[in-house]
């Protein structure tokens, strides 16, 4: 038995004692939805959104449940109004360099930044619609208005995350949705004389889509990494 | 060769940062010096596939990095230490470390004991759970370069690694370096021209964009030989011959 | 902080304790295992040792750290080496470690030599004696652990465990040169 082969590593048993004790244990969302990704990397990504955070759902569930309590009171559906500025808010926060302190070391990553802001784009507006859902039950207004904001919310999610993306900050892009579904609103208000016009007429289901589209095309450009090369 | 570049260029607007750059590296440590705008940070960060070249050929560990499978490919065997680091405050030293482990899609049974192995590594151990908030600049940057070597990477990119580190932990760093470099191609850019003539093998100098020198720490010293070039020590003699001579 | 208070901490969680009881009680840990085990082994019955000190520090009665951790040590090795399903030779030179530890080679092959003697004075491999001693004291089960695998009552397995006990000690006396030819 040479001296080499006979030397023990104490280094790499420290290694391997560190590793079991130092271990992070994923959470059952996060193992679930590593299988459903089929990326454990996106997986973390998901539940680390800044948005997706406690907090910040529960403060956007106190938004909406503010906006259920002014609808009962006046018969105007303000939860309509405030539902698509939440989930833009959200999905700017969600993501890119504003929010991102990372950002650079994030962009070297093998998995891509593209890919976790659909995944994260996807979870706030899927969890925006779950609330809104939930408080149009309890506001009982009409399902037709409930689905109306579906399209918004997207348009208006499409806008802030284009927005914040280009100018490399999260509140901009935030700003850009509200300020943007607050036109739609009163434009709207201007030509139909009523509020509640800017979300239940579906004349406006087209332009929205249209909106939700640019945004996309803006985010998809903005975020390609590499031009072919040969 | 896991590094080849032809004629590499990168313009911001009309003016080029990068203005072909024509190298190859293999195994061993590369310093890349210059002076501040120099052009080394754009570099690095088309190495690092975090920036696309305007013009020009790159390929990586034989692999095309426009290719966005291959890119894959190529990041999974990559390490990269950007000039502004960036961190979570929240998260802990070996949270921050796993979460880009994930991120680099590392098997995640092997993530564990690859994340211990480089917290040691960088002298990090009595650290291991402290959050990122309570941590010094040295510290961080530290940290900064346990993520980038904590999937054993083929290729290291690092800016300016040492700013911040005590002379202890500098050597330490080097030495770290010299390990790297005999299995994976490292590439590090400073303007310490001492950290470069103790860990580097080989050396590329860097002015306004273009390369104007490439060669080992000594031929970089020999130039200043006899010239009247400022510089306290050899190498730095040879670095501003060098400089003053490509400005000329 | 003194071993106790590094023990104390563990119990609470505290992975910083465990580094610095790594440091200083792995080495000699190592050493001993080492004369007994290769070198790869010994690292994975040390990594299980600290491991199971990590999880096992609330039962700690301070009875002093180095004892109670090449017992940890030991039990791993055991475990470690029945699940391999390796030779009673090895297992028995283990229990031979327990002694003040032999730096020289040469003592440590006499020991061993002395051990598989006695070992063989119980009889045959297979015999009652034999497995009794296999399974009581080098794979350190319970008595009724015992009794329950070789289907006796407890109170045959602990008068057979005297037995082996008596008939190793007379071998150890007359030691291995009596032996003269037989196997």
């Amino acid at each position: 038995m040479n001296d080499e082969e006979g030397r023990v590593d104490l280094d790499r048993v420290w290694a391997g004692v560190a590793a079991q004790v130092w271990r992070r244990t994923p959470g059952s969302v996060e193992r679930t939805a590593g299988r459903l990704l089929r990326s454990p990397g996106l997986a973390r990504a998901l539940v680390t959104t800044p948005s997706l955070l406690l907090g910040w759902v529960a403060a956007s569930a106190v938004v909406l449940a503010a906006g259920i309590l002014a609808t009962r009171g006046t018969g105007t559906p303000y939860v309509a109004f405030v539902a698509p500025a939440v989930a833009a808010a959200g999905i700017a926060y969600s993501y890119g360099p504003g929010i991102d302190d990372a950002w650079e070391l994030s962009c070297s990553m093998a998995v891509s930044n593209r890919m976790v802001l659909l995944v994260r784009a996807l979870a706030v507006f899927g969890l925006n619609t779950v609330l809104g859902l939930a408080a149009s039950a309890a506001s009982g207004v009409a399902l037709t208005v409930t689905f109306g904001w579906l399209v918004p919310m997207t348009a208006m999610c499409a806008l802030a995350l284009a927005v914040a993306t280009l100018a490399r900050s999260a509140s901009v892009g935030a700003a850009a949705g509200v300020a943007g579904w607050i036109i739609t609103i009163l434009a709207r208000q201007e030509t139909a004389g009523r509020l509640t016009a800017a979300v239940t007429d579906s004349m406006l289901t087209l332009p929205y889509l249209a909106v939700a589209a640019a945004g996309a095309a803006v985010v998809l450009f903005a975020t390609r990494t590499s031009r072919g090369t040969s | 060769m896991n590094i080849e570049l032809t004629d590499l260029t990168r313009k911001f607007g009309r003016t080029p940062a990068v203005a072909g750059v024509t190298m190859t590296a293999g195994a061993g440590v590369l310093g890349l010096l210059g002076p501040n705008g120099a052009g080394k940070t754009s570099l690095l960060r088309m190495l690092a596939t975090v920036m696309p070249p305007s013009s020009g050929r790159i390929r990586l560990l034989d692999r095309d990095p426009g290719d966005s499978a291959q890119r894959r490919e190529i990041r999974r065997r990559l390490g990269y230490v950007p000039q502004n680091l960036g961190y979570y405050p929240g998260f802990t030293v070996v949270e921050f470390i796993e979460y880009f482990a994930l991120l680099k899609e590392m098997p995640a049974a092997d993530i564990p004991r690859a994340v211990a192995a480089a917290v040691e590594r960088v002298g990090l151990g009595d650290k291991a759970r402290a959050k990122l908030r309570t941590l010094s600049g040295g510290m961080l940057r530290r940290v900064g370069i346990a993520q980038a070597i904590v999937n054993e990477p083929e290729l290291l990119f690092l800016d300016e690694p040492t700013a911040g580190l005590d002379p202890e932990h500098r050597m330490m760093f080097r030495s770290l370096l010299r390990d790297l470099g005999q299995r994976a191609t490292v590439v590090v850019s400073t303007h310490l021209v001492e950290d470069v003539g103790a860990a580097c093998a080989r050396v590329a100098l860097m002015d306004r964009g273009r390369i104007v020198f490439q060669g080992t720490p000594d031929e970089l010293t020999d130039r200043g030989e006899g010239s009247t070039a400022a510089g306290d020590a050899p190498l730095e003699r040879g670095y501003s011959a060098v400089l003053a001579q490509a400005r000329s | 902080m003194d071993d106790n208070e590094l023990i104390a901490a563990l119990a609470g969680g505290d992975d910083m304790a465990l580094r610095e009881l790594f440091s200083r009680h792995a080495p000699w840990i190592a050493a001993r295992l080492r004369s007994v085990l290769p070198a790869a082994e010994v690292e994975d019955v040390l990594q299980e040792t600290f491991l199971a000190a990590w999880r096992g520090a609330a039962g700690y009665r301070g009875e002093g750290a180095g004892g109670w951790l090449w017992g940890i040590a030991r039990r791993q090795a055991a475990l470690w080496l029945r699940r391999r399903g390796r030779a009673d030779a090895v297992l028995a030179a283990l229990a031979a470690a327990d002694d003040p530890p032999c730096p020289d080679p040469a003592d440590a092959a006499v020991a061993r030599a002395e051990l598989a003697h006695a070992i063989r004075a119980l009889g045959a491999e297979g015999s009652t004696h034999r497995e009794t001693w296999r399974l009581m004291y080098v794979e350190e089960r319970p008595v009724a652990e015992v009794a329950e695998l070789m289907g006796v009552p407890a109170g045959t397995v602990k008068s057979r465990a005297h037995q082996v006990r008596r008939l190793m000690r007379a071998a150890l006396r007359r030691g291995p040169a009596s032996e003269g030819g037989r196997l």
